[in-house]
């Protein structure tokens, strides 16, 4: 575990020292967001209120990331999000006021990487900063893979195996429990609803896995659980779905 | 154009009905005239058998004592009651034998050849009755100022096919009327085409450009009048529309910068070691609120565009209970990741068959519904309460109802639902009603035994 811990500090402390261009032609909210990022351990931050700034600072710093409001004085941010990705593969998030759907399923469709409409958390921006850059940087394949290991209690799960380890005991996972265990990570320590479970495993047209789903999700605890009828990983949320605690 | 073939059945009805009705009239004034005159009026104006009876009792009192004629009293009385203004009695050779107020310039002797004319017809200018009483004749004359007479005469076959003729003449009547009453009610339907067209269009809010000729030109007229005028409205109307709902979308935009600082200002304080603690809370309120505005203002915009239509739905198919389930959980894990533990407990009831119903909807605007009553809950009840939401299918709707065992929503906030200037804050649940309706459903609220009320939606689910 210290390990791990390690291995994400020196992460993190390459995250942080990513070039980040923050483009708004509102100078508060630069200066607001610039102390947002610099709290979360950003160090490299360039401000841009107009698009032509934007351009000469996206040309001369080669940002890493680019936080972009679609309203700006000289260019429509849409516009301006095209010409930098003719030019690099940037990460891009939009910062708008604007909230309608068109817009944000606009941008997204455009490629950004995501869209946060004001007004926002900041801790919420620092978050999805920080999950576009492990996206887009910390990533060669095999390392993301042995990323997936995680630990219920004493038990090691490895996704790529499909195994689980238990003091030097591997038992197998069928790929449906394979499945559900990893949709439920995904969203680890929150509730899964049934819904979304078989459509994960069986697609569209679920209807009637129900029984099914409990089946399986009965023998994944046989698997995981120390004690499966007094399950301690996967808890049932009555009438909704199922929820993994988290450590 | 239903309408209008009723217009004209009716019509054809009603000229047959005036037909009917004119020969019933007619009928009853000819029998009730008939009856008058033999009733009230047959002593001055006889009829032929009533005069023939006065002459028969006149010619029985007529008596010949040695070739002299004389009537007796009751025969003079008859006589002079009757309308009569003279009379005589002739014998076979032509002599007056006897005579009665007989006016001295009348001849006393007449041939053959004048009793055969008169007999038929006048005598002198005075209407002339003829009753042949054993030898004699007796000749009656009536006052021309009152009686008229005249000879008809008919040939038998004419007589004899009188029925036929009379059922003919109906007949033909009734065809002439049926040809005429098609034939109007023809041309009324011609002429009233057009009309009836151009009102649909303007049921239909479609523009109408009748040509203005003819019998109904100036209705016509009229009509492509109301058509331009209504126009005009609908037009200025939707500009009117168009520009408060960019107007409160200008001022949603637009509020949404000045509002980022404030969030993040304030969180920040929040967080700022150097402030008390209470100078801290102060601060986590103020981004509290921040948040809550920004959920008012994104709600008074969908509301505004849902309320002039600016909305458009972005309709799939989807899965009722899914999105109960989703709405539900989101909210569990929201209080998960917000860390404080949850007083709230949901009760999911959705029974089997509703299972596997789908419909077609905007999923998103039925997930804000349904987040905002279970919002409602959640908010007003923060002590922590049950809360049962079930799904429920009724005839042509789906039921989502939200009830639970915290304060449930006060009268005041039911009564004012449609209250435009109410002051009581229920944007929220007047976007749920916005929601049910542009899904064809609404918003239901369904009182509890201590006054206050649990809210319902619907939307329409044809089966």
């Amino acid at each position: 575990m210290e390990q791990i811990g390690k291995a994400g500090q020196i992460k993190q402390a390459e995250q942080c020292g990513r070039k980040i261009l923050v483009v708004d032609d509102h100078r508060e909210i630069l200066k607001m967001v610039e102390t947002i990022l610099k709290e979360s351990g950003y160090t490299q931050i360039f401000l841009a209120a107009c698009a032509a700034q934007a351009m000469k600072c996206f040309l001369s710093e080669k940002p890493d990331l680019i936080i972009l409001d679609i309203m700006l004085p000289d260019e429509d941010g849409f516009s301006l999000f095209q010409r930098i990705r003719e030019k690099a593969d940037v990460p891009i998030l939009f910062l708008s006021a604007k909230d309608e759907d068109e817009d944000r399923l606009f941008g997204l469709g455009l490629g950004a990487d995501d869209y946060i409409t004001k007004p926002f958390l900041p801790e919420e921006l620092a978050l999805r900063i920080g999950v576009i850059l492990k996206r887009a940087y910390s990533i060669p394949e095999e390392q993301r893979e042995k990323e997936r290991h995680f630990f219920l209690g004493e038990r090691e799960i490895l996704p790529e195996r499909a195994v689980v380890k238990y003091r030097d005991q591997e038992n197998t996972l069928t790929a449906k429990e394979l499945m559900l265990l990893e949709k439920l990570y995904q969203n680890r320590g929150r509730i899964v609803t049934f819904d979304t479970l078989c459509n994960a495993v069986w697609g569209d047209s679920y209807y009637g896995y129900e029984n099914t789903l409990m089946v399986h999700i009965r023998h994944l605890r046989e698997k995981i659980e120390e004690d499966p009828s007094h399950p301690r990983w996967i808890l049932t949320a009555r009438g909704l779905g199922y929820r993994l605690v988290k450590e | 154009m239903k309408s209008l073939f009723r217009i004209i059945r009716r019509y054809s009805l009603t000229v047959g009905m005036i037909i009917l009705v004119i020969l019933a009239v007619n009928g009853c004034v000819l029998l009730g005239m008939g009856y008058y005159i033999a009733e009230e009026e047959g002593t001055q104006f006889p009829s032929a058998w009533m005069s023939m009876r006065t002459m028969e009792e006149i010619g029985k009192e007529l008596q010949e004592t040695d070739g002299t004629f004389l009537l007796s009293k009751e025969g003079m009385e008859t006589l002079e009651k009757s309308v009569f203004s003279w009379a005589m009695a002739l014998n076979p050779g032509g002599n007056v034998v006897w005579e009665w107020q007989l006016p001295s310039t009348f001849s006393r002797q007449y041939s053959l050849q004048e009793v055969a004319v008169f007999s038929r017809w006048y005598l002198n200018g005075y209407p002339v009755k003829i009753w042949t009483n054993d030898d004699t004749v007796l000749v009656f004359g009536c006052d021309p100022d009152k009686v008229i007479r005249y000879n008809v005469i008919v040939t038998s076959s004419l007589f004899q096919n009188l029925p036929l003729f009379i059922k003919a003449v109906i007949l033909i009547n009734l065809l002439v009327a049926a040809v005429l009453i098609l034939g109007f009610g023809y041309r009324f339907h011609q002429t009233m085409k057009p009309i009836v067209q151009g009102i649909e269009s303007l049921a239909a809010q479609k523009p109408v450009a009748l040509k203005e000729k003819g019998l109904a030109g100036e209705l016509a007229g009229k009509l492509n009048e109301t058509s331009e005028f209504l126009l005009t409205q609908s037009q200025a109307l939707a500009r009117r529309d168009s520009a408060r709902t960019e107007w409160i979308a200008g001022v949603s935009h637009d509020i949404r910068t000045p509002l980022s600082l404030i969030v993040g200002h304030s969180d920040r304080l929040s967080r700022d070691a150097s402030l008390s603690l209470e100078n801290r809370g102060l601060a986590a309120s103020i981004r509290r609120q921040s948040l809550l505005i920004r959920q008012l203002i994104a709600d008074l915009n969908l509301a505004s565009k849902l309320a002039y239509q600016a909305q458009p739905l972005k309709k799939k198919e989807c899965l009722p209970a899914a999105l109960l389930r989703s709405c539900v959980s989101d909210i569990y894990n929201e209080e998960i990741d917000r860390g404080s533990g949850a007083g709230y407990e949901f009760d999911i009831l959705v029974r089997e068959e509703m299972e596997q119903i789908q419909v077609r909807a905007d999923e998103g605007l039925l997930l804000r519904a349904l987040r905002n009553l279970l919002g409602n809950s959640v908010r007003h009840n923060p002590e922590g309460c049950h809360v049962t939401v079930s799904l429920t299918a009724q005839e042509e709707f789906i039921w989502f109802s939200v009830r639970d065992t915290g304060h449930g929503i006060p009268r005041i906030v039911v009564q004012n639902l449609e209250n435009p200037d109410s002051e009581v804050h229920i944007m929220g649940l007047r976007l749920v009603d916005q929601i049910a309706k542009a899904h064809g459903g609404r918003l239901d609220f369904e009182e509890r035994a201590e006054g206050s009320y649990d809210a319902r939606f619907c939307i329409s689910f044809p089966s």
